[in-house]
Parts: C-alpha cells; sequence; structure tokens
C-alpha cells in the first residue's frame, strides 16, 4: 500500500474504532476498550512516523473523493479537499498518538465506571489532532479544531467535582467564543479568495494583498489559535482548566494540545499568508511581543502556585509564550527548534502531570505545602520530578536544552534571550521548590505562594504505582536522549515547511554544551536556593520588603479571577490589540 | 473584577475595534455580487457529476464528505459527553415513574393529549424519514431530518408518560444507532480506499436524475448520517428527561475544603 | 443595502459579547453565545448571497439556472450542529452546577475558593 492511500487512515482508524466503541458499549467487557485503544494509537504512532519519512521526498498528498484540483476543469479552482503530509505535520501527529498512547496506559483502569464513554471521547480527541496536522482545507482546519475543543470539554469537566465543573465552564465558553470568530475569519477568507484550499488561497492572496479583509480573516484565525495555544491575554482559561481535568487528560492538554495552536499559526503564516506583507509583520512583531509578555506572566505566576497542577498549567503557558516566539521568526532556526521544543516539552511537562496524578492517587493532594514530607517513601517519584524540574530549568542535556538553544538564537537579541532563560527559570525553580518540598523536606519558609488557590482532590487510588511511573519514566528518558540522530531530520523537516521546494536552508540542532550552557541552570538553581533558605521575616525592612515583593503576584493573581466573565473581557482587549497594531503599521 | 471594570474594558476594546470593523465592513465585496468560483464550479458540475439536484448535499455528502464526517463525530462527542456528564454518579438505572416537584400537584394526563401526541409522534417521525429519504433531490437530508425524527420523542414523552415512554425508548438501542451511524460513514470512507480508490469515493452506480436513490455513495452517507442523528439527539433528550426523575440515586462527591 | 448583511453581523456579534460579560445567569450567557453564534450564520449567508437567484436546488428548476452559492450554506449547517452540540454540553454542565453549588451566577463561580 503506498503512502498516498495510507494518509486517511490516520484520520479514519480513531474515528471508526471511537463508533465502534459507542455501538458496543454495553456488552463490552472493562479492560477491551483500554487495549484496543493502546493498540490503535501505536499503530497510529508507526503509520505517521512512517509517513514522515516517505515524506522526505515529497509532500503525501491524497484528495478526498477522488476530487483532485484538476477535477473541475477549472484552473484555480479546487473542489475537493485534501489531506498533505509533509514530515514536520506528520511527525507532529505521530507525537500526539505518542503521548495518548502512554495516557491510555497511565489510565488503565481509571475510568471503569462509565463503560468506555472516556476512550470514545479519548480516541475522538486524537482523530482530530490527527487531522488538525495533515490537512490543507481551511474549513477542515476549523472542523478538526472544533471536533478536538468539545472532546477536551467533555473530559475536563468529568471529575464532576464543583471546580471541575467552573473550569470547565471557563474553558468551554472561552473556546466557543474563539471558535465563532475563527468561523468569521473562516468566511471573510473565503469571501475574499473564493477558495478554502491553502494553496488556491495563498495564490489568490499574492494577487490581492494588502486588503484588509484578508488582514481581518487572519487576526480572528489567528485569536482562536492563540486562544488554544493560551497566549496573553487569551490564556487564562489554561489554568483553570488544565488543574482540574482528570491528569490522563492534563497529560494530552499540555502534553501536545496547546502546542497545536502554536503548530497551526506556523503552517498558516508559511502556507497561505507568506505573500501579504502586512499579516507578515504582525506576526514577526506582533506575535513576538505577545510571546516575550505569555513567557514572563507564565512564569511569573507558576512560581506563585501551590496547587501543583496550577503550577504546571501556567508553566506551560510560559513555554507556550517562549514556543511564540519561535513562530513568530518564521526562519528555519526558529522552526527547527519549534519542533523539538514541542516534543520535548510535551514529554517533559506529561511526565510532570502524571507524577501529579500520582501523588493525587495516593496522597489524595498536590498542594505542595499540605504535602510537605508526604512524599519521602515515594523517593523514586521524587527523582523523576526533580529530573523533569532541572530539564525545564534548563540542563543542558537532551531536546529540550537543544531546542532552546536554537530559539534563542533566532530571537536575535541578547535582552529577549535572557527574558526567555529567566522564565524559564522560574518554571524550572518552582518545580524544583515542589519536589524539594514534597520529597526531601527541604523548605524555606513559605513566600508568596501561600496566598495562591488550592484545594484538596483524589484520584482512583487502586493503580499499582508502577504502572503509573513507568510512563512517566521513559518521558523522562526520552527527553534526555541526545538529539544526534534526530537532529538532521529535524532540520529537513523545518526547511520542507517552510519551502515545499526545499529551498530552505537546513538547521542542525546539536547539544553541545559549553560554559554558557550553563547560565540558565544556575539561574534556575539560584532562585531556588532563594526560596529554600528564605526565613520569616522579622525586621521592619524584611517585612516591608516582603509586601513589595508580594505586590505585583498579587496583582496578577488579582486579574486571574477565575470568572469568565473578566476572561471574555481581556479575549475582547486582545483582539484590538492585535486590530490596533495592524492599524498603526 | 466588578462589573463597572469589565464594562470599562470592554468600552476600551471597542474603542479601537470600531474603526477596524468599519474599514472590514467598508472593503468586503459588494453584497449581493460574490466571487464564489467554488460555488458556481459546484452548482455547474454536481448535476452532470453526480446526477443529484440537491447541491448542499451533493456539498455536504461527497464533495466536502470528511467535514460532514468529522462534523457528525463531533455530535457522536458532544452527546457522549453530556451523557457522561448528566449520568454521573447517578448511573444508568431507570425510575419508576417520573420525579415531581414538591407542593405541585401532578395532573392527570388527558385522553385528547395522549391521542394527539400518538398522532403527532408518528406523523413527526415519518415526516423525518421522508425528508431524509429525499435528501440527494430537494432541501432536507440526513441531519435536519434526523433532527425532525429525534423530536417526535418529545412527543412520546409527553402523551405516553414516563413509564412507557422508557420501555420504548432505550439507550443502547439509541447508543447502537448513534455508533452504526458514525460506523457506517466511516467504513463508506475506508471501503473506497481498500478498493484502490481515494476515500470516500463515488464508487457506487449514481443513479438516474431526479429519483430518490440518486447520487451514489451520497445515499449511504444520507443514511448513516441520519441514524446518527437520530440516535444521538434521541439520547440527548433521554438523559436531560432522566434529570426530571426523582434525583434520590444522584450523590454529590464529598468535597473537602480547605 | 449594500453592507447592512456585514453592519447586523458585526452588532450581533458586539451584543453578545456584552451579554456575556455583564451576565448573572449561566444560562443567559448560553444564549449569548448563541446570538454570538448567529452572527456567523448571517456572516456566511451573506456572502454567498447573490442577486436574482434563486436557491441551488435543481429540481424545479434546470441547472444552470442562477444559484446561490451551496459551499456556505454547508459550512453554516455544520456551524448549526457545531451550536447545538456546545450548546447542549453547556446546559449539562450548567445543570450539574446548579445542584452542587445552587445557584448559577457568573460573578460568583470559580474554581479553587480563594485562600486568604
Amino acid at each position: 500500500m503506498s503512502p498516498v492511500q495510507l494518509l486517511p487512515v490516520a484520520v479514519l482508524l480513531p474515528l471508526g474504532l471511537a463508533a465502534l466503541l459507542l455501538a458496543v458499549a454495553h456488552w463490552l467487557p472493562p479492560r477491551v476498550a483500554d487495549a484496543a485503544s493502546v493498540l490503535a494509537s501505536l499503530i497510529l504512532v508507526a503509520l505517521c512516523g512512517w509517513l514522515a519519512v516517505q515524506a522526505l521526498h515529497g509532500p503525501v498528498v491524497h484528495w478526498f473523493g477522488g476530487w483532485t484540483p484538476v477535477a473541475s476543469g477549472r484552473p484555480g479552482v479546487v473542489l475537493g479537499i485534501g489531506f498533505s503530509a509533509d514530515p514536520m505535520s506528520a511527525i507532529i501527529a505521530a507525537f500526539c498518538a505518542l503521548l495518548f498512547a502512554l495516557s491510555f496506559i497511565f489510565a488503565w483502569g481509571y475510568f471503569d465506571k462509565i463503560h468506555a464513554h472516556f476512550h470514545v471521547l479519548m480516541l475522538l480527541f486524537m482523530a482530530a489532532m490527527i487531522g488538525f496536522c495533515l490537512t490543507r482545507d481551511l474549513f477542515n482546519l476549523f472542523v478538526w479544531f472544533e471536533l478536538m475543543s468539545i472532546a477536551a470539554f467533555a473530559l475536563t469537566a468529568y471529575p464532576l467535582g464543583s471546580s471541575a465543573l467552573e473550569g470547565a465552564l471557563n474553558f468551554t465558553v472561552t473556546n466557543a467564543l474563539a471558535s465563532f470568530l475563527m468561523l468569521a475569519g473562516v468566511g471573510l477568507l473565503y469571501a475574499r479568495t473564493g477558495s478554502l484550499d491553502f494553496l488556491a488561497m495563498a495564490k489568490a492572496i499574492a494577487r490581492i494583498a494588502p486588503d484588509p479583509v484578508i488582514a481581518g480573516g487572519f487576526v480572528l484565525v489567528a485569536t482562536a489559535l492563540l486562544t488554544k495555544a493560551a497566549i496573553v491575554p487569551f490564556h487564562m482559561w489554561l489554568a483553570d482548566a488544565h488543574a482540574v481535568a482528570p491528569t490522563p487528560v492534563s497529560v494530552i492538554f499540555s502534553g501536545i494540545m496547546v502546542g497545536l495552536g502554536l503548530f497551526g499559526i506556523l503552517k498558516l503564516t508559511t502556507q497561505v499568508f507568506a505573500a501579504d506583507a502586512q499579516v507578515m509583520a504582525l506576526v514577526h512583531e506582533g506575535l513576538f511581543a505577545l510571546g516575550i509578555a505569555t513567557a514572563l506572566t507564565g512564569g511569573l505566576m507558576a512560581w506563585a502556585q501551590r496547587h501543583l497542577k496550577r503550577l504546571l498549567a501556567f508553566s506551560t503557558i510560559s513555554h507556550l509564550g517562549i514556543m511564540l516566539t519561535a513562530v513568530a521568526a518564521v526562519s528555519a532556526t526558529g522552526t527547527t527548534g519549534l519542533l523539538l521544543y514541542l516534543i520535548g516539552h510535551g514529554l517533559v511537562k506529561g511526565a510532570l502531570f502524571m507524577i501529579a496524578g500520582i501523588l493525587l492517587a495516593r496522597r489524595d493532594s498536590v498542594d505542595e505545602l499540605a504535602l510537605y514530607r508526604e512524599g519521602r517513601a515515594l523517593w523514586p517519584v521524587g527523582v523523576v520530578m526533580a529530573v523533569a524540574g532541572l530539564l525545564l530549568g534548563g540542563l543542558p542535556a537532551g531536546s529540550l536544552y537543544a531546542a532552546s538553544d536554537l530559539i534563542h538564537e533566532s530571537a536575535h537579541s541578547v535582552a529577549v534571550m535572557f527574558v526567555l532563560v529567566f522564565a524559564a527559570s522560574l518554571t524550572g525553580a518552582a518545580v524544583l521548590r515542589a519536589a524539594c518540598r514534597i520529597f526531601a523536606g527541604w523548605s524555606g519558609t513559605p513566600g508568596v505562594e501561600v496566598t495562591a488557590p488550592t484545594e484538596r482532590g483524589r484520584e482512583q487510588p487502586d493503580r499499582p504505582l508502577w504502572l503509573m511511573l513507568l510512563p512517566c519514566a521513559l518521558m523522562i528518558g526520552v527527553a534526555v536522549l541526545p538529539v544526534d540522530s534526530v537532529a538532521p531530520f529535524a532540520g529537513r523537516a523545518a526547511a520542507l515547511l517552510l519551502r515545499p521546494n526545499g529551498q530552505a536552508p537546513i538547521v542542525i540542532a546539536s547539544d553541545h554544551v559549553t560554559l554558557g550552557s550553563f547560565f540558565a541552570l544556575a539561574m534556575t538553581l539560584a532562585i531556588l536556593a532563594g526560596a529554600l533558605m528564605r526565613e520569616r521575616p522579622t525586621g521592619r525592612i524584611a517585612r516591608r520588603a516582603a509586601r513589595t515583593e508580594r505586590l505585583p503576584f498579587d496583582a496578577l493573581q488579582f486579574l486571574h479571577s477565575g470568572l469568565v466573565t473578566d476572561y471574555v473581557a481581556w479575549m475582547a482587549v486582545g483582539v484590538a490589540l492585535l486590530a490596533g497594531f495592524l492599524g498603526l503599521r | 473584577m466588578n462589573t463597572p471594570a469589565r464594562i470599562l474594558l470592554l468600552a476600551i476594546a471597542l474603542v479601537v475595534l470600531a474603526p477596524a470593523a468599519a474599514s472590514l465592513i467598508l472593503a468586503m465585496p459588494a453584497f449581493g455580487h460574490p466571487l464564489s468560483h467554488y460555488g458556481m464550479a459546484v452548482n455547474a458540475l454536481a448535476p452532470h457529476l453526480r446526477n443529484v439536484s440537491n447541491m448542499v448535499a451533493a456539498v455536504n455528502f461527497d464533495i466536502r464528505g470528511i467535514d460532514t464526517l468529522g462534523e457528525e463525530c463531533m455530535l457522536l462527542a458532544a452527546v457522549t459527553g453530556t451523557v457522561m456528564l448528566l449520568r454521573g454518579h447517578r448511573g444508568e438505572g431507570m425510575g419508576e415513574h417520573a420525579g415531581g416537584v414538591p407542593g405541585r400537584k401532578q395532573a392527570p394526563r388527558s385522553d385528547a393529549t395522549v391521542l394527539l401526541c400518538r398522532f403527532m409522534a408518528t406523523a413527526l417521525f415519518l415526516f423525518g424519514i421522508y425528508m431524509v429519504l429525499h435528501g440527494t433531490v430537494t432541501p432536507g437530508g440526513g441531519f435536519q431530518g434526523g433532527v425532525i425524527a429525534a423530536s417526535s420523542f418529545m412527543l412520546l414523552y409527553l402523551g405516553e408518560g414516563y413509564a412507557a415512554w422508557r420501555r420504548i425508548v432505550r439507550g443502547p438501542v439509541l447508543d447502537v444507532l448513534e455508533g452504526s451511524g458514525a460506523l457506517a460513514y466511516a467504513l463508506a470512507a475506508a471501503l473506497p480506499l481498500a478498493g484502490g480508490y481515494a476515500a470516500l469515493q463515488n464508487v457506487l452506480p449514481l443513479g438516474t436524475w431526479k429519483d430518490l436513490f440518486s447520487g451514489g455513495l451520497m445515499v449511504a452517507v444520507n443514511y448513516a448520517v441520519a441514524f446518527a442523528v437520530i440516535g444521538g439527539f434521541g439520547m440527548l433528550l433521554l438523559e436531560f428527561m432522566e434529570e426530571t426523575r426523582a434525583p434520590e440515586n444522584d450523590p454529590v462527591p464529598d468535597e473537602e475544603n480547605e | 443595502m449594500n453592507i447592512l448583511a456585514w453592519c447586523v453581523a458585526a452588532w450581533l456579534f458586539g451584543i453578545g459579547v456584552y451579554g456575556i460579560v455583564t451576565s448573572r445567569h449561566y444560562v443567559h450567557l448560553i444564549g449569548c453565545l448563541s446570538v454570538c453564534q448567529s452572527a456567523t450564520y448571517v456572516l456566511l449567508l451573506g456572502i454567498g448571497f447573490r442577486w436574482h437567484a434563486g436557491p441551488p436546488i435543481f429540481y424545479d428548476h434546470p441547472p444552470g439556472t442562477p444559484a446561490v452559492d451551496p459551499v456556505v450554506q454547508a459550512l453554516v449547517l455544520t456551524d448549526i450542529v457545531v451550536g447545538a452540540t456546545v450548546t447542549a454540553l453547556l446546559l449539562a454542565i450548567a445543570l450539574q452546577m446548579q445542584k452542587r453549588r445552587g445557584t448559577l451566577d457568573p460573578q460568583h463561580l470559580r474554581p479553587f475558593r480563594q485562600q486568604k
């Protein structure tokens, strides 16, 4: 079977399996759904990986229904919907499937009571993500985006506790509004270009640009993708949703779902809007600024949390900001860095959420202050968490380090690099601080995190520890592997995304370690030491210093109020920012 | 943030967005003179290439068929999610009778209501099936007809009462309907693939113009969508109506406060 | 007349967002989301409209008579299904919320009570 014939199977298999599981849900023995889901995910990893390698020779294109571009008999009119697998899209799809496989293993026996409904939703979720990566039609992109969102909404509300429902409501309202904006944007672009296929639209835009309708369409579609990618000021839903969703679902959210928003923006920018100078200026400068703001906000908020899942959610926001700066560069260096960062960060963050799940199952809490010294019996978990924290904070090993190297290079500015390193160090130090408190019993006086929102929780307690720790350790293990074997592939994949005719420069990532490589790690350890050696402020100056230190954090906490009405107001401000930037240029 | 602060934020956003929206509206193509090369090509080519007279159905089920598969799976996901959320800790069981609001007298159902509902439910269901069958020929199709047919279940509830309704409309049957509808669509996409064609390619005989079964694979896909929609919306109605049952078996999970 | 459809779409979206931001009851908020969605219907159908053209159904008229754009009508059909499903999901969440907290006021519902 040729790659072209096997390409649609990547979405048809999970969709068909989900439908089948739903149809026989009442009569299915308990573990069959688990096993079938793991098997399907592994098949998809193999299929998408194979397609990625095949696509190095040229994109694998499949036209659904046989509606090829020549079927219309009219030049320039593309009637059908196509899937186009280039190496980067296919390898990201394979990574999605891998995360799902590991998540299904982690969730073995978790969702016993609900007749395979969890597996139906997760399989649909996976199908939507793979379809999102592979499609070359704008409305088809919207359909997969929407399917992804709906499955995520339902999965977030599953625990049915009060916080889970509120988090799910915030998530649903903000993302539903974003998807309406995307639909309006698709409509505007269709009105102006007369087509929905990426390449046909690109040709039309090259003729028409610059045009307010095209720019307006881009702003609306980008708003939706930025909301999914949790970029300031559209980011507030993420902390609420990730903190309350069941752990296997949070792994997918932080691991890859939010990264797909950024990948979508990159794909649209390079394949549709490359010829529109107005849009490219917005991407290069406007999105770059938003990325820096997001990185800082996420890092500061992560430092100020005590609920571990909320901490990890803000840390994800921070790293998404770092990735956005790479997207905004639209260069070979940035894109290669983005690919490696998506995978490296996804692995590390997924492992960290699984650790939070282990703590919820074994200790009924993820509050780092409430769990002080409670984790000493679970020391292997602590070791994995410490390694993950060091990786986030800049340990010079593995894919995350090689990727951040490339991203700093693509930023072309020492000041920006310093800000990005500071943000990442804050997130790494926050994770290490939590690990030290919970597993080692080292702690200074709690600082700004005391006033952070928190609550207890519980998850299915009777799964064996090794079953939960195994996927976790595996992910960290893969994340620290040296990148030399995958770097040439990553470079070629990025180059083929930027210029499909193969004329972009190929950038080879390396985790070559120099003295300067330890700068980020040093900053992380310094911040950590500051937290661990902190004492109660007794003198007048110390108390005043502590109060001043609390001010920015209190202001940030106030803005992240948890009310969906606030979030929608901030989304309006965000759209105004993007539109205002366009107006000023 | 209190409400005045929020409105102020919204007003500031509006001050920037209003001129942007104005320039966008003025730059839009003239209303009534669309560009739509795509739409015009479909109107010109689909009657001859696919022997159907409903262009919207041709776009939905054939030319952009994979979009419709995604949309049907969206329906699947939302219904599964809603069922998961509403069933919650209540579980799946059926009660003996519907719940009541304390203090409000329950009036017995009148004969006129029962008779009218029996007529109307049957008529509505048949009308929905009629719309589904004519999907490729006149306005209608799997989605529209399926929703009409599913809404006849409400009239059944009104006319027959909770106990009889629960005996007629069963959860597992609706699940099977829904799942097999989506599965049939996925198979309709996969089988041409196995035969060496493109996925979802129209390989069945196309039938005659204006005939009920014109359109080839579109007919099968249309029916699959109808099954899935009837099952899905029926399930939604079932779960929401179950909420009116006396909810004594719905323990709220204990939440521990700090 | 030229810009009426676009102005209506913009107004509907704006008033929907205003309703969400000032809402005091979640069911009202869900209704406002539906209003925002109606804006997209108006926009899409307005984009496909053609003066003096009929519906894209060639049962009574021969193929070749001027007809409006069928592609946007298919897009709107998908949009309607999306809207119905999201609304159902939101209402289910709101139902469960009412049981847990006894209130559906968005101003009072926030995940994690603040620790002071």
